[in-house]
C-alpha cells in the first residue's frame, strides 16, 4: 500500500479542497500537460513526464516542507488544477504558482485556492513570496495583480523569461 | 509510515532523502555513465529526479531505493513504474567508485527479493536498450529471461525481462 513521504496538510476553502496529490489526479494532469495550457509552464508534456510531474510535487514536499497541492473541486469532486509553494533549487525563492484545468477557469477558483495557499504559508512564518510570470501570460498576470503582488524585477529561469511579482506584505 | 530498509551483506538500501541530492548530481552530470538514465542532466534536472523517486514510493509503495554503504550513498536500485510506458522495471544506477564490485547484483538480489516478500510479486521486469551490455548481463545473472520486446513512447525499442523473486505462487 501508498506511503506518504511527507506530511501534506489538507485545506478546506468556500469551494475548493487544497490536499496531497494522488494517482486518480494524472489524467487530468495528463490531459491539462498535453494541451496548449501548457505552453507558458514547460509544456506540452507527454504523460511519462507527467508522471514526473506528479512524483515530483509529493517529493517536493518531503524535500522543503512545502509544496504544491492538487485543488478538488468541492462539488464535483473533480480536479480542477493544481497550485501551491515551489521551490526548486534553481529557482530565486520560494514562489507561489498555479495551473487551471480546462472547465474551471473564469470562476475565481485559482484566486481562492491561491490565497489559501498563501495564507499558510505566510501562518508558517514566511516572508511574502513571489511568482514567477511569463509576461504573454495575460490570466496568469490578471491573477497575480487581483492578490495584490506588482512585479518587482525580471529574471530568466529555465530558459524562459519571467517577470518575478512580489506578493504583499498585507493583503486579505 | 514504514520505511523499508533493507540490508544486505555489505549495504543498506533505503529510501531516498535530501541528503543524496550530491549523488544524484554527480552521477547525473556524467554523460557517460547517465548515458541510458536520459543524462547528462544539470544539478536542478538530478534535484527534480531525487523529487520524483520520493513522490514515487508515496504513490505506488515501492520505487527506487538508494544504495548506501557505512553510510555513503553509492548509487540507486528498485522498481519504476512510470505511468505511459510499458511496464514496470528494476532499475539501478552506481557512482564510479561503487562499479565493479557487484553492488549492483548485491543490490538487485535484496530489491528483488523484498519484491516478493513484500509486494507479493513472483517476478520483476526490466528493459533496456540493445546497446546496454552490462544491463543485459547483469539481467542474465539474475536469472532474467525474455519476455516481449516493445517499441517505447520516445520510440525505441527495447527487449523486456523478467526476473524471479524467489516468492512461491503460479507466476
Amino acid at each position: 500500500m501508498p506511503v506518504l513521504a511527507a506530511d501534506i496538510p489538507v485545506i478546506e476553502t468556500a469551494r475548493l479542497i487544497l490536499r496531497e496529490p494522488r494517482l486518480s489526479d494524472l489524467d487530468a494532469m495528463c490531459a491539462f500537460g498535453a494541451s496548449d495550457r501548457a505552453r507558458f509552464v514547460g509544456g506540452p508534456m507527454a504523460d511519462w513526464q507527467v508522471w514526473g510531474s506528479l512524483t515530483g510535487m509529493i517529493g517536493h514536499w518531503a524535500l522543503r516542507g512545502y509544496g504544491w497541492w492538487v485543488l478538488q473541486d468541492k462539488s464535483s469532486g473533480a480536479t480542477a488544477g493544481r497550485l501551491g509553494i515551489g521551490n526548486h533549487i534553481d529557482w530565486p525563492e520560494p514562489e507561489l504558482g498555479w495551473h487551471i484545468y480546462e472547465g474551471f477557469e473564469g470562476q475565481g477558483l485559482a484566486y481562492e485556492g491561491a490565497l489559501a495557499a498563501r495564507q499558510w504559508w505566510r501562518a508558517q512564518g514566511n516572508p511574502p513570496p513571489i511568482s514567477l510570470i511569463d509576461p504573454k501570460n495575460t490570466r496568469s498576470r490578471q491573477l497575480a495583480e487581483r492578490l495584490g503582488a506588482t512585479i518587482e524585477s525580471q529574471t530568466t529561469i529555465r530558459g524562459h523569461h519571467a517577470d518575478i511579482w512580489r506578493h504583499p506584505e498585507a493583503h486579505a | 509510515m514504514t520505511a523499508p530498509l533493507l540490508t544486505t551483506e555489505r549495504l543498506t538500501l533505503r529510501r531516498p532523502e535530501g541528503r543524496d541530492h550530491a549523488a544524484y548530481a554527480r552521477f547525473f552530470a556524467d554523460a557517460e555513465a547517465s548515458h541510458f538514465y536520459g543524462g547528462p542532466l544539470r544539478a536542478d534536472q538530478a534535484w527534480g529526479r531525487l523529487a520524483e523517486d520520493i513522490g514515487h514510493f508515496a504513490l505506488k509503495g515501492f520505487g527506487r531505493f538508494v544504495i548506501t554503504r557505512q553510510d555513503a550513498t553509492l548509487g540507486g536500485c528498485g522498481i519504476l513504474d512510470v505511468e505511459g510506458w510499458p511496464g514496470h522495471e528494476l532499475t539501478w544506477w552506481l557512482l564510479p567508485e561503487a562499479r565493479g564490485q557487484g553492488i549492483a547484483q548485491e543490490a538487485s538480489r535484496a530489491v528483488l527479493s523484498w519484491a516478493g516478500q513484500n509486494l507479493g510479486w513472483q517476478q520483476v521486469e526490466t528493459h533496456f536498450r540493445d546497446e546496454n551490455a552490462p544491463a543485459r548481463k547483469l539481467t542474465q545473472s539474475l536469472g532474467g529471461r525474455k519476455l516481449r520486446r516493445e517499441t517505447f513512447p520516445d520510440g525505441i525499442a527495447r527487449d523486456i525481462y523478467a526476473m524471479p523473486t524467489g516468492a512461491e505462487g503460479a507466476a
